[in-house]
């Protein structure tokens, strides 16, 4: 590898393209597997961003020990919402993922990719680009389900919605994921130190 | 019924005007004509089986919806709809999506997306991911069996009783086999001339065609009439 030309270059080489490419596909299905067990439950359906930010914290910091330069995290993002978009989900989402994504590169960017506290507070940022969908639908829930409801019970359904779905359940969705995602990045920590720094895999 | 084949970036036209008109859909009727329309275009791509299974289960929510719409009221149907708003519109984009990825080979893939100057720093590990997506669940096969060997339950239960223990068991042989395929891959890749600056070539030949454009118009009539539906113009 070190005679190729793109080993010289300063940015990314073809081995933390590929390394990128892989670990994104693990941070996608734990996405995938932590939120399958709330997404089709109508009453949990709000709170997958939580179950989605539990599982990928060490697969998150360990992405970042491999590759300690500008553009994982924010190609991580770009993938995840690229597959999210082409797997159909809400485009608030994917928009979501892509946006977060930079914007978590830049903080752990901020320490040099080496601060154990700044890359778990970018895998907060990260995992709130899951909850696109979620502020989008609170942001205008009558037009939501607008769609559905072109019949006449349309004032019914919205009375019924100022009732139940207060904002409070934004709130619960936005700091729960932020306190998921920071446990899941404090797991993840206690696991590359017992685990993976011993065998050089950080390197 | 003889296979079409359509060119990865029609595919991808198809998959953004599908997106477009789930979510801007007028109706409840508009969203139901479009997954027929998915259908008729997984029947093209000679994926009869999985289009007329994915219509079927779409008819199963849209029942749903009109019983919910109908005949509940209070909390539960303001949470039933609040989630069957989110299926209308996400299915019709989800069956797209199954059609697409079933029926477009990555090298067809990478093409277009060549085609298209997608930077190589998205498009490398983009490919790499779809590439090890399957492999991660042939790995998860072995570190069950491997864990059911050392007296560890793979299941809910054991993560519930063995937090720790279980966790690490999964994860450690999980990032470490992807860390040593990460290595593997980015040999085997440079080798094969991933670097090579020149244009790439494929050996199946991409181009639009009759039935691109068939595909493509049908779509886009389809959105048009969904926006002039919600503009109120018919």
């Amino acid at each position: 590898m070190s005679n190729s030309p793109a080993a010289n270059r300063k940015g990314l080489t073809v081995k933390d393209l590929v390394t990128i490419g892989i670990f994104s596909a693990l941070l996608f299905i734990t996405i995938l597997v932590g939120g399958l067990f709330f997404a089709p439950n109508p009453v949990l359906t709000f709170y997958m961003p939580l179950g989605s930010a539990l599982l990928g914290g060490p697969v998150f910091l360990l992405l970042i020990a491999k590759v300690p330069k500008r553009g994982p995290v924010m190609t991580a993002g770009i993938l995840i919402g690229i597959i999210f978009f082409a797997t159909g989900m809400h485009w608030a989402m994917d928009i979501g993922y892509i946006v977060m994504g930079i914007i978590a590169d830049f903080a752990a960017g901020s320490r040099k990719y080496k601060s154990v506290r700044m890359n778990i507070l970018a895998y907060m940022l990260f995992s709130i680009g899951c909850t696109g969908t979620y502020i989008m639908y609170f942001i205008d829930p009558a037009s939501w389900a607008s769609t559905m409801l072109r019949g006449g019970t349309e004032q019914a359904y919205i009375d019924t919605m100022n009732a139940s779905a207060q904002n409070w359940v934004l709130a619960v969705i936005l700091i729960g994921t932020l306190t998921v995602a920071a446990f899941s990045g404090w797991v993840g920590n206690k696991m590359l130190k017992k685990q993976f720094e011993k065998a050089g895999i950080t390197a | 019924m003889r296979k079409l084949h359509f060119d990865p970036r029609t595919k991808l036209l198809l998959m953004i005007f599908t997106i477009l008109s789930a979510t801007l859909s007028p109706s409840l009727y508009y969203a139901s004509g479009l997954v027929l329309l998915i259908m008729l275009f997984g029947f093209a791509c000679g994926k009869p089986r999985y289009s007329l299974l994915g219509a079927l289960t779409y008819t199963v929510f849209f029942a749903l919806t009109i019983l919910t719409r109908d005949f509940l009221y209070g909390t539960l149907q303001t949470m039933l709809i609040a989630f069957l708003g989110l299926v209308h519109k996400v299915y019709p984009c989800g069956l797209m999506a199954g059609i697409m990825i079933g029926s477009t080979k990555v090298s067809e893939f990478m093409t277009g997306m060549h085609r298209l100057h997608v930077p190589r720093k998205i498009v490398i590990p983009l490919a790499v991911m779809l590439r090890y997506l399957p492999v991660i669940r042939e790995d998860w096969g072995f570190i069950k069996d491997a864990m059911q060997m050392r007296d560890v339950s793979p299941s809910l239960g054991g993560l519930l009783a063995h937090p720790g223990k279980t966790a690490e068991c999964v994860y450690v042989p999980l990032m470490m086999s992807a860390s040593k395929a990460a290595d593997e891959l980015s040999i085997a890749s440079v080798t094969r001339g991933i670097e090579n600056p020149e244009p790439r070539t494929c050996l199946i030949q991409i181009r639009f065609g009759a039935a691109d454009a068939l595909a493509a118009c049908a779509f886009l009539l389809y959105f048009i009439a969904g926006m002039a539906v919600r503009g109120g113009w018919i």
